[in-house]
């Protein structure tokens, strides 16, 4: 008896002891799922509300990101009529995994940023099956999904309209009146100070390659390039054709400005007119002197290729922007042993340029040279404000480099900070 | 007569140059209607320019050949081309081909214009191999990179100078993408920084030799 | 006058004549070298195979004749690759030059693949403007281009509809060859309509679309006729790029080797005239 009573109790304790592990490994292997499955509900915080900074029909859902959010679960986003309430019966506008679509993934900047990077973030927008107007209220809830199951938040209305300022472009505006009040005064300036600006190396090469033409008793060509006057560099153009046209006129050398622009020729007409009236020599002016050939690119090129070669002028100025047809005009000038000078912001055209001419004024050396030479208030202040917005770009950069190479080397977050300050202002 | 050809110029460059400069801030539905009824305007004026560009290309050799002009000749073929490209283009109501048949038009443009804009192309090959020729010389410490740097960007862009140089092609990418990337970036920050500042001085009227004529 | 001194002064036609030798001699007797693909053009092919079927594709045809060798062969690997995954293909040109050759390529390509017009793709043609067709693509493609290039009304299209501007195109690539091309393409179509955006250029203009590249401002790049044929590699169609690059690789090779041979005369002329200096 004892013996079965042993048997009874020795077999409940031999059951219960391997059952009470059993369970408690079970637990410690199984936690997650057991865990979920009672800490799962529906997204917190959730926010409905119209999208800023927008053109209209669009909404925009924000919630908070639980310690749940695994590839394994889903999100839904609901859109339905203002009037019903029952998230059951509304369009799923957005499906995603629950471990996607932040805050930190938009385009958003901090000043409009009002919630926390990390919480999630929907946009929605009309899409095949449902319109979203502006001026209409719609009902939206956020589900959280895991198999069949859905969870709801309480539905939330909202009503979508267009905005008067994208705030997003703050910054832009911000720095586009900076830089242009900049400009105004750095221009007022001039006009009431004498501004220093150092010589630019390439117009000694000017005055060296017309008297080479005088000397030689041959025609100067210059070319202001395929744009029109809206183009800044065609504006430098032709203040250089100023010069130019004076120099030649002094020296009584033929001068020759074929065009691909008849409202740039018409301008460059006036320009050559003045220069030779200021240089005392109004008989030798010639109204063909600027003349319009054709705005086709290679058949302007073919034309100037035409009139290098029968003219032989003894130098060539490219002046302006150009595109494909620069290696065509360059190199059959240097073929016929002319003496050439180019400018151009044309930065495709800089390699073609720089090997066939014997000088080239680079980028916003062909604006500075056309200010040097004008002495005009309006032309050097302009500098002097591009100047100074160079030389604030440059110190951006900088301080940027330097704080990222800081922070990649110490691992230290600050410097992150700063940089994606400088990455929204931008 | 001064107002029409400078005041109202000024003012509408003005007020139109404000309001589109406005309007990249505005999202509104309103301010986007207002582009896009402004673009189509630009489109339509776009189509009158095309008709004006032909015009005065037309004029000006009609002078050319009336004068009996040096080079009256061209002026002809000139006229010759243009008016029997218009007239074959209008026959077949400027299309190329029609269901899969080439149009008088289509053999126009394949059989000549194509060819010769090739062939205007093709030249540069062997214009920049004589450049290339005439320039790449060591002459200086600046022309020795340069050249150096050339050498490596061509071995580095075709098959054969990487299957004979096979870091070359690493060589050449990096060359790209850092240092031409780079300095690409600073020049387009430059002239960038220059066309900012001409828009707000054309706005404002400060800026007036795009509207022709001498100084005031 | 001395060897070198020749040498230096060598007629240009000599030049001409190697450089169309090696041009020539390649496409006739191709030998057929391997081509490594770059991460520039692996960006634009990854994401046009990343997109789901019946996904909208614009392809931009920005170029002229003259740009034929080098645009054309990457508008149709280009093209094989989007009809391939079965994306519906919306073609134009900003540029009136290319309107015909535009419309050839498209027809082309869609026959090959057995593609029908108005189902799987469509060629809207040219509309005047620039860029302001690209603004107003991005507010009403309908009223940017209310008929396509033979005439029938775009909104009557199949391939068009849920199309109402460029907001709904899924990825977009521009093939330019100047202005208005990839530039003009990102500041007034992706920066205001923000959608995915590619771009495919002449190898002259590759160097300077770099800085855009970097930025992540379009997402690949497909530079020249190297680009083109790293394109028909992945694609796993060869045509008319990879058969250029052995003509290409001579001649790269050919004027590498001309500008070795004039620094050698050149250096050996400034040697002799030190020395010439030095002993008077």
């Amino acid at each position: 008896m004892k013996r079965e009573g042993y048997l009874v109790e020795g077999t409940c304790g031999r059951f219960v002891g391997p059952l009470l592990v059993a369970i408690f490994c079970a637990s410690s292997v199984l936690p997650s799922y057991t865990a979920a499955e009672t800490a799962i509900s529906a997204p917190q915080d959730v926010q409905v509300f119209d999208t800023p900074s927008d053109g209209g029909g669009s909404l925009t859902v924000q919630w908070t990101p639980a310690s749940w959010d695994s590839s394994e679960l889903r999100y839904q986003v609901l859109l339905g009529d203002a009037s019903s309430t029952d998230p059951s019966t509304f369009t799923v506008m957005a499906e995603f995994p629950a471990n996607t679509k932040y805050v930190k993934d938009t385009e958003t900047v901090w000043w409009t940023r009002d919630v926390d990077k990390t919480w999630h973030h929907v946009v929605l927008r009309t899409a095949k099956d449902i319109e979203i107007k502006d001026g209409t209220s719609y009902a939206v809830s956020v589900a959280t999904v895991r198999d069949d199951q859905r969870i709801f938040t309480p539905v939330i209305v909202a009503t979508p309209s267009p905005d008067w300022f994208n705030w997003n472009q703050l910054n832009n505006l911000i720095i586009a009146i900076s830089f242009g009040g900049l400009i105004f005064y750095t221009i007022s300036h001039a006009k009431r100070n004498e501004i220093f600006l150092r010589r630019i190396p390439g117009l000694d090469a000017v005055d060296e390659a017309i008297g080479r033409a005088t000397e030689l008793g041959k025609p100067v060509l210059y070319l202001t390039g395929a744009h029109d006057l809206h183009d800044p560099s065609t504006v430098a153009a032709a203040v250089i054709l100023g010069k130019v046209a004076k120099r030649a006129a002094l020296y009584e050398t033929e001068l020759m400005v074929p065009h691909r622009e008849p409202i740039t020729m018409a301008v460059c007409q006036e320009i050559t007119k003045q220069a030779y009236l200021e240089a005392g020599k109004p008989d030798l002016f010639k109204e063909d002197a600027n003349f319009f050939i054709t705005s086709d690119q290679f058949s302007y090129a073919a034309a100037v290729d035409g009139i290098m070669l029968r003219k032989k002028p003894a130098a060539n100025f490219f002046m302006g922007h150009y595109f494909a047809e620069s290696l065509l005009l360059t190199e059959t000038g240097a073929s016929t042993g002319a003496i050439q000078i180019a400018g151009t912001d044309a930065d495709h055209q800089l390699p073609f340029f720089v090997t066939t001419c014997d000088y080239t004024l680079i980028g916003e050396e062909l604006y500075a040279a056309s200010a040097y030479l004008s002495k005009e208030p309006v032309q050097i202040g302009t500098l002097r404000g591009q100047d100074i917005g160079k030389a604030v770009i440059l110190t951006a950069i900088a301080v940027g480099t330097v704080l990222a190479t800081f922070g990649a080397v110490t691992g230290a977050e600050w410097p992150q900070i700063i940089l994606d300050f400088l990455s929204d202002v931008k | 007569m001064i107002f029409l050809r400078r005041q109202l110029p000024l003012l509408i460059t003005l007020v139109a140059g404000l309001l589109f400069a406005a309007q990249y801030y505005v999202p509104h539905p309103a301010s986007e209607q207002m582009l896009t009824s402004a673009t189509k305007w630009l489109q339509i004026i776009g189509g009158f320019a095309l008709v004006l560009g032909v015009t005065s290309l037309f004029h000006l050799h009609a002078v050319k050949i009336r004068r009996q002009e040096a080079g009256w000749g061209y002026s002809l073929v000139l006229y010759a081309g243009m008016l029997g490209t218009i007239a074959v283009g209008l026959w077949a109501d400027g299309k190329e081909s029609i269901e899969g048949v080439m149009t008088s038009f289509g053999w126009v443009y394949n059989y000549m214009m194509v060819p010769l804009q090739g062939t205007m192309f093709a030249i540069l090959a062997f214009f920049i191999a004589s450049a290339a020729y005439r320039s790449f010389r060591a002459r200086s410490r600046e022309a020795a990179v340069l050249l150096v740097a050339a050498v490596i960007v061509m071995m580095g862009r075709v098959p054969l100078g990487e299957y004979l140089v096979p870091l070359s092609g690493d060589v050449a990418s990096w060359i790209l993408n850092v240092l031409n990337a780079s300095v690409r970036r600073a020049i387009l920050i430059g002239v960038s920084l220059g066309a900012i500042a001409l828009s707000f001085k054309i706005i404002f009227g400060v800026e007036r030799s795009y509207l022709g004529g001498g100084k005031e | 006058m001395t060897f070198p001194e020749r040498m230096l002064k060598i007629d240009r036609r000599i030049i001409f004549l190697v450089i169309g030798l090696c041009t020539l001699l390649p496409l006739l007797y191709p030998v057929g070298l391997p081509i490594k693909i770059s991460s520039e053009v692996r960006g634009v092919y990854d994401h046009i195979e990343s997109l789901p079927e019946q996904s909208v594709f614009l392809l931009s045809i920005d170029f002229d004749p003259a740009s034929k060798p080098e645009l054309y062969p990457q508008a149709i690997a280009l093209l094989r690759h989007a009809f391939r995954k079965n994306l519906r293909v919306i073609t134009m040109t900003l540029w009136v030059s290319g309107t015909g050759m535009a419309d050839q390529i498209v027809t082309q390509v869609a026959k090959e693949m057995s593609k029908e017009y108005g189902t799987d793709y469509a060629f809207l043609g040219w509309s005047p403007g620039g860029q302001a067709v690209i603004i107003n693509m991005g507010q009403d493609l309908y009223s940017a281009f209310p008929s396509d290039y033979g005439g029938r009304p775009t909104k009557e299209l199949a391939v068009l509809n849920g199309v109402r501007n460029l907001k709904d195109v899924g990825y977009m690539v521009d093939l330019g060859a100047g202005k208005p091309g990839v530039e003009e393409w990102y500041v007034f179509g992706k920066d205001k309509y923000k959608f995915e955006l590619g771009g495919g250029c002449t190898g002259v203009m590759a160097p300077g679309l770099y800085p855009l590249l970097r930025s992540g401002q379009i997402n690949g790049l497909i530079g020249g006729l190297r680009g083109a044929a790293e394109y028909e590699i992945l694609i796993d169609q060869k045509g008319q790029a990879v058969a250029g690059m052995d003509a290409q690789s001579a001649t790269h090779i050919a004027i590498i080797v001309l500008v070795i041979i004039c620094n050698v005369f050149y250096l050996s002329l400034r040697r002799a005239a030190r020395a010439q200096g030095q002993a008077g």
